[in-house]
């Protein structure tokens, strides 16, 4: 069975070299025919990858141990669903579902869009071809997923928090939104390649980029969420290097797709956009390598792995090659229009891109600063997580008021008193909830206060827009007000889906600032028995059980909680050890308040032998919403995603008037 | 020149100027950060540091009264130097003899005292860096 997964991806490199080579020669020369062939090679490699692919997970459920990887990474005693999970689990399983999305990403985006923008497709190929390459490169000749082995008695397990449900939806989501991004790249090379510069790349790939970003968004959202009752250390956010590896070509992607609009509306940015694409894709492929080469602990780790240096040459070549060529067609790129005022709908945006690409650019620093001092002065320098929060408050709270004002604000050029008019309840409303808060004590975090006090503006912008919205189509005859807002929201999917997911990151915000700028914690030793406080809550020690599960055995400690006079029942907190992986895994008590979305935290940090346990108590209020985000988040993507027939026909439309004769 | 200069240049001229002054503030206040170091590395360094090591044995003391006592050496391997550290607060699940650790603190007549609950477990070889190994 290697032998076939081996054969498979040598195949797949194969068909992709041919795609690559014959694909760019037949776009140089005009060749139709040779065209075509190079964009079936490019189907037919994600045939190849499938095979590849099923071969790898076959001998994960058979448990083979002949195969390295299977060894290195479950054992018999683990539950089929993570042996499943155990495919992105290590290098060269994550390095193969790359490449599997990649050329399943290709084949597809080029079959739906061979039709209508064929002169664009034909040079939308090899760049593809390029990029799986490279992935099918490192398969076949440095880290195969395929190795084998004399089969050990038993595999060496799975680490016991990676034993967990968020494991089977958070690494491949992250790699749907990483792999995704590609789709964009791909695109803008192929248009500046062939000259082809009108708006059609972005009208293809608009919701590749949406989906790739709504992924690695959710995707981010699990992680935290996993971290933050798994890891179990009080918190859902650390700034660590893989986390934020996800986070900058969110950024980067969140920039693009605001930019995007302004483009189409108005043929500005185009190499802003375009530059834009590279920077989010290059992020992708770093934020790879930043998983999976060990580079983030040390430049000495680095050597040590054997794809990163292969990694970090094709992220150089890719970043250079690119340039060139934006460089190189920035004639062609010039824009029609201009920006008119520095108070415009445009200049907003423009304001808002800058601030992402501040925030992402301050990120990408922190985690590369340490390996430059490295480099540089020989001794690495690790920027803490003071660093990560000033960036996040100083760039991350106008962009939150941007959010508010972006979307409101007239095209071209607005006056003053417009604005004024404009912006009259929501500035009322964001006073009135800034000094009421304050009365409430909000007071004790300036930046909590200030993120409070912009989130209402914000939310009050997004409800007037609504409101206004719903109240106009009603008028134009629809016949109820739920009718009325439902045609609201199918008319302008993009606008409203928008404002959704708008919302989210609102919630996100204020869940944010709730749960780090106004938590509180509490530590105590307790005997069965004792007691300790923490705000208004009383917890009770009770006692200590212990049981024997499948692969681990549990002890758990008992709390009854009291909050006032109210008895808010039992809470659980404990430890799990694990008996092949020989690990310890804290395993901490949650109550969560449905009306106020506050959590109170339990962490069961050492268990003594004579059943004493020292607690580390958190209350976390409003950390409820930023999960509760993630869903209106998901809403509000799923609401641009949905297809629209309408909106596709008068983009199209709008292509095809820019002048570029677009075939339908 | 007919035209009228594009406020787009000003926009981004400010913008850049902005997100510099920005920096510069945060350096001047915030300073940079710490550098980190492996054991061998250690001796006579004064102020804070990030140590980052391999975790020897014996393992004493109590965490959370009056400190827990171990000794770090390189990951590396080279260098057979080990420093004394001790450690209060919460302790992470994956600390034990043989782990590769990082912690904050500052060398005091020779032994590493840390930062409490500054502790972070990095896996060994056995994964490749994933999110689990990261802040525990």
């Amino acid at each position: 069975m290697p032998e076939l997964g081996r054969a498979a991806l040598l195949v797949t490199l194969g068909l992709s070299v041919y795609a690559l080579v014959a694909g760019a020669m037949a776009a140089h020369l005009g060749r139709r025919r040779l065209a075509r062939s190079a964009q079936n090679a490019l189907v037919a490699s994600f045939a190849t990858t499938a095979v590849a692919a099923a071969v790898l997970l076959g001998a994960l459920l058979r448990n083979d141990f002949s195969f390295t990887y299977v060894a290195r990474t479950t054992s018999e005693a683990l539950p089929t669903a993570y042996t499943i999970s155990a495919f992105w689990g290590g290098q060269e399983g994550s390095l193969l579902l790359w490449l599997l999305v990649l050329s399943g990403f290709g084949a597809a985006a080029v079959s739906l869009n061979r039709g209508w923008a064929r002169d664009l497709i034909v040079w939308v190929v090899p760049v593809f071809a390029a990029v799986s390459t490279f992935f099918a490169f490192l398969l076949v000749a440095v880290a195969s997923p395929f190795a084998t082995q004399a089969a050990p008695a038993d595999g060496a397990g799975m680490t016991p928090s990676l034993q967990n449900p968020y494991m089977l939806a958070h690494p491949p989501l992250l790699y749907l939104g990483y792999v995704g991004l590609t789709v964009p790249f791909a695109f803008a090379i192929g248009a500046l390649l062939s000259r082809k510069l009108d708006e059609r790349w972005l009208i293809a790939t608009r919701r590749w980029t949406l989906f790739a970003w709504a992924a690695l968004g959710i995707g981010q959202l699990l992680g935290s969420h996993w971290a933050y009752v798994e890891v179990g250390w009080g918190g859902y956010y650390a700034w660590d290097p893989v986390e934020n590896a996800a986070l900058m070509p969110w950024l980067a992607a969140t920039a693009f797709l605001h930019s995007v609009m302004i483009q189409e509306r108005r043929g500005m940015l185009k190499v802003w956009n375009v530059l834009l694409v590279i920077l989010a894709f290059s992020l992708a492929l770093f934020g790879t390598f930043l998983t999976r080469s060990g580079v983030v602990n040390s430049i000495h780790s680095f050597t040590q792995s054997a794809i990163g240096p292969w990694f970090l040459a094709f992220i150089a070549v890719v970043v250079a090659f690119s340039l060139g060529l934006v460089f190189w067609r920035v004639p062609q790129l010039r824009s029609p229009t201009k920006l008119e005022s520095p108070i415009s709908r445009e200049a907003a945006f423009l304001y808002n891109n800058l601030l992402l690409l501040a925030l992402c650019l301050a990120i990408l620093w922190g985690v590369v600063y340490p390996l430059l001092s490295e480099a540089v002065r020989g001794e690495a320098i690790v920027l803490g997580r003071s660093y990560y929060d000033f960036f996040l408050r100083a760039f991350g709270l106008p962009l939150l008021l941007l959010m508010g004002i972006g979307p409101l604000i007239a095209w071209r050029r607005a006056s003053l008193k417009s604005l004024a008019t404009t912006f009259r309840w929501p500035t009322g409303v964001a006073l009135l909830a800034g000094v009421v808060l304050l009365f409430l004590g909000a007071g004790s975090s300036v930046p909590g206060l200030v993120a409070y006090t912009f989130s209402a503006f914000v939310l009050a912008t997004i409800v007037m827009e609504f409101a206004r919205g719903t109240r106009a189509r009603k008028a134009l005859g629809a016949t109820t007000w739920p009718g009325a807002f439902r045609s609201l929201i199918s008319r302008n999917r993009r606008r409203y889906g928008g404002y959704v997911v708008h919302a989210a990151i609102v919630m996100l915000a204020i869940g944010v600032a709730g749960s780090s700028a106004f938590d509180s914690v509490a530590e105590a030793k307790l005997a069965k028995g004792e007691s300790m406080t923490i705000g208004d809550y009383l917890l009770v020690y009770r006692s200590l059980d212990e049981r024997a599960s499948a692969n681990a055995t549990e002890i758990r400690a008992t709390l009854d909680v009291r909050r006032g006079d109210r008895d808010l029942g039992t809470l659980q907190a404990g430890k799990n050890a694990y008996t092949i992986e020989q690990q310890v895994s804290n395993e901490v008590g949650i109550r969560s308040d449905r009306l106020t979305g506050e959590d109170l935290f339990v962490i069961a940090e050492q268990i003594d032998p004579d059943g004493s346990i020292y607690f580390r108590v958190f209350v976390k209020p409003l950390v409820n919403l930023i999960w509760l985000a993630g869903l209106v988040f998901l809403v509000g993507s799923l609401i641009t995603l949905w297809p629209d027939r309408r909106e596709q026909r008068r983009l199209v439309a709008r292509a095809s008037e820019v002048g570029i004769p677009a075939t339908p | 020149m007919a035209r009228k200069a594009s406020p787009a240049r000003l926009v981004i001229a400010l913008s850049v100027a902005g997100v510099l002054a920005v920096f510069l503030l945060y350096t001047s206040i915030a300073g940079g950060g710490n550098p980190s170091l492996a054991p061998s590395e250690l001796a006579g360094r004064t102020g804070d540091v990030q140590l980052a090591g391999l975790v020897v044995g014996p393992v004493r003391g109590d965490a959370h009264d009056g400190g827990l006592r171990f000794r770090l050496r390189d990951i590396s391997g080279e260098s057979k130097t080990s420093v004394r550290v001790l450690y209060t607060g919460s302790v992470p699940d994956l600390f034990k003899v043989g782990r590769h650790i990082v912690v904050d603190g500052e060398l005091r007549k020779g032994t590493f005292v840390a930062e409490p609950s500054s502790m972070i477990t990095k896996c060994p070889s056995k994964y490749a860096p994933k999110q689990s190994d990261s802040s525990t």
